[in-house]
């Protein structure tokens, strides 16, 4: 536990003295939510639109770029050599990474709704704790994937290239930039499989309908799985070194933390699964 | 010094794909001895002591490091070795103090961070950040990464390399005043200067084999390079009159008659006959200069080739 400890607190410090992770995890979102704002105007629907697009917004980047691409970056510099030859698993390593993402980025969820609330009067949700835990579950579980991401790519180049391939596809095709109902035919069958779509979801329901988290079980229970196969995915393929390199074929362990939507994909399409309403 | 084995190695190999790094080879490193690993590069070194370390596996043989198998006793190994790696960084923001306490975290035993700093000369730049550290201040951090843990076994993994020559001073004060505590130290180098000074024991590695181990000066007497005395004298000497001194194997006089060369296979008893010889002849010595054998000759007659190939 003391490692645990050490390595969060680490991290936490290194983190809020980078320029960069101040400015993509709090101002840029902070810009974006204001520009859309303005644009859109202040009715409530918007607003909470606007709300849930800065969300993923946020949750995307942290998972992607915070957890993946550091994680490949702390590997390419050798970083990561050092703490191999102390006692020490990767494990701390990993906790440490998910837990500080959420330490950092979760007064910027509060901090956005409660200036969507004061400045734009949306409705705070009805379950406001339930929202932070699922919005939390989403953020560690995208982590997790970045994580996996991190520990395939055998380059910053190839990382960079699987970080693309699947930021783009969410932030557009998961509902947070587009909505939902404009998505028709191939589009819509291609949405149903992005796992974003199911935290964006999760998200309309509690901030528009005043849902549970147990309303939700089934995306809740997608990102648990998302975070716990991913946690020991990333777990099982860590590398230390740049010079430790993985097979080509190990890059398929991705698609084995996206099962739970996939699955879930499937079943909406067979009309097997029964959402609240949204 | 004590002759209970700190580490045992037998038989030890390390196939990468279809490259034999490590072709089967034996030591044994005692308590409290600073032992070298010398050869170029590529000559296995790096992966031998990154076995011992618990860093990478074994391909064959054996391997004790204080009485722990590397491969699987990997923790507990890890928990009481102190290693300073070879090519190896820490976060651009992290305070010099921040890194010591947070490695210091990893470990059952760690001593204090003060301590440490002041020993290491770093107390100045303990609130430095990482990035801003100079190359030998950069080094001097890695040492006390890997006292950290207080280990009573150190790997040091070419801590000089790419160094200038007066912090690779510093570093090798620091190493002495390791090795003064009676710390065992396994150090890899590619400086003969280093071995020489540093080590009571040297193993020449070379292709992934041990060609030569003993202490330095054992592998210098082994050279079939001989020790060479340059004398220069105020008054030019005749070289008919000079007398054969004694195990000298060949003598030379310069054109001018005043640089005279003599290769000896003792020449602490060469050069005091000669000396004995100049004063008796009332002829005045102006600079004298021994040269033995070095381990490079020694590594050059062995392998063939140069350490920096």
């Amino acid at each position: 536990m003391k490692t645990y400890l050490a390595i969060i607190a680490m991290d936490i410090r290194l983190a809020l003295r980078l320029r960069a992770v101040i400015f993509f995890n709090y101002l840029f979102p902070l810009i974006f939510f204001f520009a859309f704002a303005m644009f859109m105007g202040r009715d409530q629907g918007n607003i909470a639109y606007v709300v849930r697009m800065s969300v993923t917004l946020g949750v995307l980047g942290s998972g992607f770029f915070g957890a993946g691409i550091r994680a490949i970056q702390e590997r390419e510099l050798n970083i990561l050599r050092r703490y191999k030859v102390t006692p020490i698993t990767p494990a701390p390593l990993l906790v440490g990474s998910m837990v500080t993402g959420w330490i950092i980025f979760l007064p910027y969820i509060v901090l956005l709704l409660l200036l969507a609330h004061y400045l734009y009067h949306m409705q705070l949700p009805a379950h406001m704790f339930d929202l932070l835990v699922f919005i939390s579950l989403g953020l560690i579980a995208f982590r997790a994937l970045g994580l996996v991401i991190a520990s395939v790519a055998n380059t910053m180049q190839e990382g960079t290239i699987l970080v693309q391939l699947f930021y783009f596809p969410m932030l557009l095709l998961g509902g947070a930039t587009i909505p939902e109902e404009g998505f028709r035919g191939v589009m819509k069958t291609i949405h149903e499989f992005v796992p974003a779509t199911y935290l964006v979801r999760g998200m309309r329901g509690m901030m528009a309908n005043g849902q549970t988290l147990v309303e939700n079980w089934l995306p809740t229970l997608a990102l648990v799985v998302t975070t716990l196969v991913g946690g020991l995915i990333a777990l099982k393929l860590f590398r230390w070194e740049k010079e430790e390199k993985i097979r080509s074929s190990a890059k398929w362990w991705v698609l084995v933390v996206l099962l739970p939507f996939i699955v879930m994909g499937v079943l909406n399409r067979l009309g097997w699964l029964k959402w609240p309403s949204q | 010094m004590s002759t209970s084995p700190v580490i045992q190695v037998q038989a030890l190999e390390k196939r990468y794909d279809k490259v034999e790094a490590v072709k089967g080879i034996d030591f044994q490193v005692a308590e409290g001895e600073v032992f070298g690993l010398l050869g170029p590069n590529g000559a296995g070194k790096t992966s031998t002591i990154e076995i011992l370390e618990g860093l990478r596996p074994r391909t064959g043989g054996e391997a004790r490091v204080l009485g722990f198998d590397p491969d699987r006793q990997t923790q507990q190994l890890k928990d009481r070795i102190g290693v300073c790696l070879q090519a190896t960084n820490l976060p651009a923001k992290i305070r010099v103090h921040e890194a010591l306490d947070l490695f210091g975290s990893f470990y059952t035993r760690s001593i204090s961070t003060e301590q440490l700093l002041k020993r290491l000369q770093l107390w100045e730049k303990r609130a430095a950040f990482y990035e801003t550290l100079s190359g030998g201040q950069k080094q001097r951090l890695a040492l006390a990464l890997a006292l950290v843990n207080d280990p009573q076994l150190l790997f040091l993994d070419e801590p000089t390399t790419g160094l200038d020559p007066q912090i690779r001073l510093e570093i090798h004060g620091l190493i002495e005043e390791m090795k003064s505590e009676k710390r065992t130290v396994v150090l890899t180098t590619h400086y003969i200067e280093e071995a020489e000074r540093l080590c009571d024991r040297v193993a020449i590695i070379d292709e992934g084999k041990i060609v030569a181990m003993g202490t330095p000066r054992e592998l210098q007497q082994k050279s079939r390079e001989q020790s060479r005395i340059d004398i220069v004298t105020a008054q030019p000497l005749n070289a008919a009159a000079l007398p054969q001194w004694p195990e000298a194997l060949e003598s030379k006089l310069d054109e001018d008659g005043r640089s005279l060369t003599v290769y000896s296979s003792r020449p602490a008893r060469t050069l005091f006959e000669i000396m004995r010889w100049l004063d008796q002849q009332g002829l005045q010595l102006e600079d004298v200069h021994l040269k033995r054998p070095t381990l490079e000759d020694v590594f050059v007659e062995l392998t063939g080739k140069k350490l920096r190939d």
